[in-house]
């Protein structure tokens, strides 16, 4: 009688571990997996029920924002495509980009489901979510954002002094809006699958051949080195043979360097002579030319809030190659920059030789509007002198007023500025600009590049498409 | 463990209730209010009279059954709350009135023993065929007592008294009732269903005329629960009958049968209710048919996960997801904000009253109240086993409930009786 009695509770009780097995298969195991499963309404809800910090511009215009009520928040963007890219996006779909990534930890209300939280707010902490101001000027950004368009490219503008960015602009950009939401699926694909990479943040993830800018670094190499001055007088040939190969350096127009027989560095500079700078860059060896490109930055990581890709002065070692050296000098051959590295670049120039580290965010503030972190602008490197600098920067005046710069003159402001054409193999060239202004109390240092010409093509040139685009800019900085 | 223990214990449980409908406000950011205090006293007020009423009816029973109830009944009550409050409200007025047909039982049984209930089993059968077909009255009638049909189920007896409306499943209380019935039958007939057998190859078979009564009982009620689709409680009473014959011969032979049975039962429902097969369907790979059939299980899958090993915390997690979770997913909802750590303790508290139930079976010298005994518990066991396991997907999902943790009148109730009678059992047995 007891012993079927027995197997009875032997069976239910096997019934029992069986459910303990699944419960820690369910609960331990796979945990991870069933939790994070995009089906799983509560991802979407943490998202959405939870406020977020707002994000405002330098001037407090509110660039992001969580609107709503308890339990219904959304994430609106009053500038649309325009700061796509510097703010990001939390998207279930699509994961985190940009700043909303980047600060996720201040922005996320602490109003959430942990234990830890809810006993912070028992204990009357604040749980509202912190808010940050940016370092970007809105009005700035959309000027930039307009004058260059529809065309493809960046511009990047930045505070020498600080580091601080003033403009953030990649093109074609997006609007977040379209990315978030459990509905995103169909716009993000379009958006990932669209050829112009509307996604791509050509700021810190798109690298370009830099064209004359380059000579930038090449003339603070050769001042730097000391056996060069801007006085220094070079041959002025149509095109310059390079050693060692039947291969020629020509100027972009295929004349001589102005006329006569020599041509200074100085002049060669506000000209933008590519003969002048084979020869300079050959003077100098490929030694002293990777050291300053390393000084300005060259291979290294930049210290950003996203990671950027880096700049890349060569692969291969330059002493036995001059052809190939006297290209790089130029900012061709294998020469590759990101335009927030270009922008560093000349922001360190007009900071006379100190590269800041850049920077977006200047404050965390709190639900109070007390200000809870600042940030504080902190030295990159040192990329040259500060004669070196000032000279560098007396160039590229000269280029402005009297050179290939003309596009970027401001009426009453000195401007100091640098054109670039990068050639690309059977495509039209990327048009840059780089520089400042004003010239001596620089306040807002630029690049601007316009990927493959923009609407000029084939016809593009740094000084006609892309020093324009930094004229606009900087005149509303300067002239707001 | 004596009886001031289980007092002590039940005061314990009470205090676990309102603490954790404390929680409960700290995470809504309410106030902790009124709740708090009235959980406390309905839980105190029901528990410990069901106390007093052991201690006076039936003093020697067992004192572990009650505090298990009672903290099973507090974790339930607090989720509840935590899902809806004014269900919660509505559960601990049926808490209260669980608690008083409890308290009823004991006293009943005080004087007459549970020998009563062999005495008048083929009145219980009888009692359990009306309560049975009672969701069958018209739904809309002059007389004040109704049929009704929730979520496509005629499960549902509606009384309407005027002033209020209360409705019941009479499901619960026939288990009850089969189950005394059986153990009745059973342990008189035990002597000719065990020696005069017939050799039909390997198995043995009671001559058939001993088995009239509980073949007719069997598949009348089993009949009517098919028909009313309430495929769970037709489970649930058909495995009952066939564990209660296997425990009363020992013979192998029901086993076997019952099997066979089993399989031709639910092959016969797979093929002739849809809802049959989508259930299947959703078992097997519920995250294929996420959006359709497989919905409710992956949700509560999904809450077990986000509970992870130390759950969300009471309040804080977010439970409201679930389809039927105060109901049918109450285990899934616990799982989700008490953790693993929440689930394993509640696997092993059913488990625990499962060894109690089965001890004070094993431990019986009367064969009537062996089988009550072992027949109480092994439905209750086994609704446990069938509810959770439908929803970790041990088994398909059968809708029902939880005992002392689901929202619903009529379980508790029934489950508040089944206790009592094991207390009444075990009290018998030490006398």
């Amino acid at each position: 009688m007891n012993s079927p009695i027995r197997r009875l509770t032997l069976a239910l009780l096997i019934g029992f571990c069986l459910l303990l097995a699944n419960v820690v298969y369910i609960q331990a195991v796979a945990a991870d997996r069933y939790r994070s499963d995009h089906r799983n309404a509560r991802v979407q809800l943490a998202r959405s029920e939870r406020e977020r910090g707002v994000m405002v511009d330098r001037s407090g215009a509110v660039l992001v924002s969580s609107e709503g009520q308890a339990s219904t928040f959304l994430r609106t963007y009053p500038f649309g495509d325009l700061l796509g890219h510097p703010i990001g996006f939390s998207s279930l779909l699509f994961g985190d980009r940009g700043l909303e990534a980047a600060y996720a930890t201040d922005l996320r209300s602490k109003q959430d489901l942990t234990i830890s939280n809810v006993i912070a707010g028992i204990l009357g902490n604040d749980l509202r979510p912190a808010n940050l101001r940016l370092t970007i000027d809105v009005a700035l950004q959309q000027v930039a954002a307009e004058a260059l368009g529809d065309q493809v490219g960046a511009v990047v503008a930045i505070e020498p002094s600080t580091g601080a960015i003033l403009a953030y602009v990649s093109t074609p950009g997006f609007d977040p809006a379209l990315l978030i939401g459990g509905e995103a699926g169909p716009a993000g694909d379009t958006l990932d699958a669209d050829p112009a990479e509307p996604l791509r943040d050509r700021v810190v993830n798109q690298l370009y051949a830099p064209g004359s800018i380059f000579k930038i670094v090449t003339t603070a190499a050769a001042l730097e080195s000391g056996e060069i001055t801007v006085e220094s007088t070079f041959s002025n040939p149509t095109a310059l043979a390079l050693p060692g190969s039947e291969s020629t350096i020509s100027n972009a127009d295929g004349h001589t360097c102005g006329s006569g027989a020599e041509v200074s560095l100085a002049r060669g500079f506000v000209l933008s002579c590519n003969t002048t700078f084979a020869q300079i860059a050959m003077t100098l060896g490929a030694g002293a030319l990777e050291a300053q490109a390393e000084a300005f930055g060259f291979g290294s990581e930049i210290p950003f809030v996203f990671p950027v890709a880096e700049s890349m002065f060569s692969p291969v070692d330059l002493a036995d190659d001059l052809p190939a050296l006297a290209q790089t000098s130029i900012g061709q051959r294998d020469v590759r920059v990101t335009p927030l590295h270009m922008a560093l670049m000349v922001a360190g120039i007009a900071n006379r030789g100190d590269l800041m580290s850049p920077y977006l965010v200047s404050e965390i503030i709190d639900g109070d509007g007390q200000i809870v972190t600042t940030t504080q602008p902190a030295p990159w490197r040192k990329a040259s002198s500060e004669s070196t600098a000032l000279a560098i920067t007396q160039l590229m005046v000269d280029a402005v007023n009297s050179g290939t710069g003309a596009g970027a003159r401001i009426d009453g402001v000195q401007v100091a500025g640098k054109t670039g054409t990068a050639e690309n193999p059977d495509q039209a060239p990327h048009a840059w600009f780089v520089g400042f202004a004003p010239a001596d109390q620089p306040t807002i240092a630029i690049a601007v590049v316009v990927e493959f010409g923009g609407l000029a093509g084939d016809e593009a040139s740094g000084g006609q498409t892309a020093a324009p685009i930094a004229q606009k800019t900087m005149e509303r900085w300067l002239k707001p | 463990m004596t009886r001031n223990a289980e007092g002590a214990l039940i005061l314990a449980a009470a205090l676990m209730a309102a603490f954790g409908v404390a929680l409960v406000n700290i995470a809504g950011q309410q106030p902790i209010g009124a709740d708090v205090a009235l959980t406390f006293f309905v839980m105190v007020t029901a528990f410990g009279a069901l106390h007093a009423a052991v201690r006076r009816w039936a003093p020697k029973g067992t004192p572990y059954l009650l505090p298990l109830a009672a903290l099973l009944a507090a974790v339930g009550l607090s989720e509840i709350y935590r899902l809806n409050p004014e269900m919660a409200s509505l559960q601990k007025w049926w808490i209260l009135i669980g608690a008083g047909l409890g308290i009823l039982t004991l006293w009943g049984l005080s004087s007459v023993g549970t020998q009563i209930l062999r005495r008048y089993r083929y009145i219980m059968l009888l009692l359990a065929m009306g309560l049975l077909v009672l969701p069958l009255l018209p739904q809309q009638w002059p007389l004040p007592i109704r049929g009704l049909a929730v979520n496509g189920s005629r499960l549902w007896v509606s009384l309407d008294l005027g002033f209020i409306e209360m409705r019941f499943q009479p499901g619960e209380i026939v288990k009850l009732l089969m189950v005394a019935f059986l153990a009745s039958f059973l342990a008189e007939r035990q002597a000719a269903l065990t020696m005069r057998t017939r050799k039909v190859g390997p198995f043995e078979f009671p001559e058939p005329r001993q088995m009239i009564p509980i073949l007719v009982a069997w598949f009348a009620s089993f009949g009517v629960m098919v028909y009313q689709r309430d495929l769970g409680a037709s489970l649930l009473l058909f495995s009952a009958f066939i564990a209660m014959m296997y425990a009363a011969t020992g013979r192998n032979t029901y086993l076997v049968v019952g099997g066979g049975l089993f399989t031709i039962g639910a092959a016969a429902a797979w093929s002739a209710f849809a809802h049959v097969q989508t259930r299947l369907e959703a078992w097997l790979v519920p995250f294929e048919h996420y959006e359709t059939t497989g919905y409710q299980i992956s949700n509560g899958i999904f809450a077990l996960a986000s509970g992870s090993l130390s759950g969300t915390g009471l309040g804080l997690g977010r439970p409201s997801l679930i389809a039927f979770a105060p109901t049918d997913f109450i285990f899934a909802a616990v799982g989700e904000e008490l953790g693993l750590v929440g689930s394993v303790l509640i696997l092993a508290m059913y488990a625990l009253i499962i060894s109690v139930g089965m001890g004070i079976a094993l431990r019986s010298r009367d064969l009537f109240r062996k089988l009550l005994a072992a027949g109480l518990t092994f439905t209750f066991g086994l609704q446990s086993l069938l509810i959770i396991g439908g929803i970790v997907r041990l088994f398909p999902l059968t809708g029902i409930t939880l005992p002392f943790m689901s929202y619903g009148g009529s379980s508790l109730v029934a489950n508040f009786v089944l206790i009592a009678l094991l207390i009444r059992i075990s009290h018998e047995e030490r006398v």
